[in-house]
């Protein structure tokens, strides 16, 4: 039976029992790093140099320029099948039937889409695979909004137009009012999509986003600046399914973010002045498809201090009472 | 509704995996490290144990090994961003009775928790 080994890092953290061939496959890929303990039995630990075999996969690792490369040439890959995937009708993407169920396209999509997360890329990594990743990941859930509003509006599922030519907005300047996006030639960067023009809503929500909204992008996240007035604080309320009580905010905006996208949310409150930031996701979107619901993106905020979620209730009780 | 054990050193992830399953109408626990998820499971009885295996104090799989003996009846996701192949198979091979690579998606979660707990 092969021996078994624990390691920790230097964040505290420990792995194990495995076997050595486990942390060799974790070391050379990278996604082991910081080794800095190691033990036979879980209970007695050294430094790595007191394991032999250990320290021979720490010391075997690839050097970070070697891994670097690596990666650049995984990137020059994975944008050579994203080529191929754009030049495909979007069931040969995912590789079943023509005339699927919006139930087999999801399960296909979810399958197909985990390759290109870019969180599955280290935190070092070249910065070509992030983008790549990035780009396949945001490729991939474009087609799958595509998918979804066509099924829904009972029309066979057709190739999404102008896929290659996607608008994609430079990044924003902080607090550029949104505008609707400007093409650029960064081929690479993440897109933010357009909304397709849609049906117009049958009821219009009382704050556009073109009074509030910047986008900024930080690596794989997007900051999202809102600037919070008393005429625009239902984000926090109007939404039925997204609201301050349910944990989000609803943001009215021609341009959209894709289900899944993280977000750092800053919230500039005009009066009291205050700044508020909040991690959180997309997860929800209305593209223009329900004309019920007002146009924009849904985002589910987590870890918002209680401490900050007072300050937001008692700027719309404020708000409420002036009405 | 079943109780779920959420294990994961990392607040962000254990927040995401809440969020998801809140909906669900499950009851859910969260611990820090295998330690307190092993504490946990002494005071609760959860159905199904979400664990990550790279954590301070006990690793995730001591603490599957641990579960598995103590408590026979508890069933383990592991939901590690290690996705080394072997490392998949050691953990099944210790008694996960699933194994989902972060990032994951909601309905990768859900689908799971759902398959878990009917198994």
């Amino acid at each position: 039976m092969a021996s078994s080994y624990w390691v920790g890092d230097a964040e505290g953290r420990v792995l194990g029992p495995v076997t050595l061939d486990v942390l060799q496959d974790l070391v050379a890929s990278g996604r082991l790093q910081d080794v800095n303990r190691a033990s036979a039995d879980g209970y007695r630990w050294g430094p790595p140099e007191q394991y032999p075999e250990i320290l021979a996969l720490l010391l075997n690792a690839p050097r970070p320029e070697a891994l670097l490369e690596l990666e650049r040439q995984e990137a020059g890959r994975v944008w050579d099948q994203l080529r191929v995937m754009q030049g495909k009708v979007p069931h040969e993407v995912f590789g079943i039937e023509q005339g699927a169920s919006v139930d087999t396209y999801r399960n296909a999509f979810f399958k197909l889409v985990k390759r290109f997360y870019p969180d599955r890329v280290r935190a070092q990594a070249h910065p070509d695979l992030r983008r790549a990743y990035s780009d396949a990941f945001h490729f991939l859930s474009r087609l799958m909004v595509h998918i979804e509003t066509e099924l829904a509006a009972g029309r066979a599922v057709s190739a999404m137009p102008s896929i290659r030519d996607t608008p994609v907005p430079a990044p924003a300047p902080r607090f550029t009012p949104m505008q609707p996006a400007r093409t650029s030639s960064g081929a690479h960067r993440p897109a933010l999509r357009p909304l397709p023009r849609g049906p117009v809503p049958a009821e219009r929500p009382s704050y556009q986003a073109h009074e509030f909204v910047g986008f900024r992008r930080r690596d794989d996240r997007v900051e999202v600046t809102v600037m919070v007035t008393a005429q625009n604080s239902v984000m926090f309320t109007q939404h039925p399914l997204v609201n301050l009580q349910s944990g989000g905010v609803f943001l009215a905006s021609r341009t959209s973010l894709p289900l899944g996208t993280p977000v750092d949310v800053v919230f500039h409150f005009d009066e009291p002045a205050r700044e508020i930031k909040a991690r959180g996701r997309v997860i929800l979107e209305n593209a223009g498809a329900d004309p019920r619901a007002p146009v924009g993106f849904g985002v589910r905020l987590v870890a918002l201090p209680d401490s900050e979620k007072s300050f937001v209730q008692a700027f719309l009780q404020k708000v409420a009472n002036r009405r | 509704m079943a109780t779920i054990l959420i294990v994961d050193d990392d607040a962000f992830v254990r927040t995401l995996l809440r969020d998801m399953l809140a909906g669900e109408g499950y009851t859910l626990l969260e611990a820090e490290d295998g330690r307190a998820a092993l504490d946990l499971l002494g005071e609760r009885a959860p159905a199904l144990v979400l664990l990550d295996l790279f954590m301070p104090r006990l690793s995730g799989m001591e603490a599957l090994a641990s579960i598995r003996q103590r408590w026979p009846g508890a069933r383990v996701l592991v939901i590690s961003s290690l996705d080394s192949d072997r490392l998949v198979n050691e953990a099944l091979e210790a008694g996960a009775a699933g194994y989902i690579t972060k990032p994951f998606h909601p309905v990768e979660i859900t689908s799971a928790v759902a398959r878990a707990l009917a198994s």
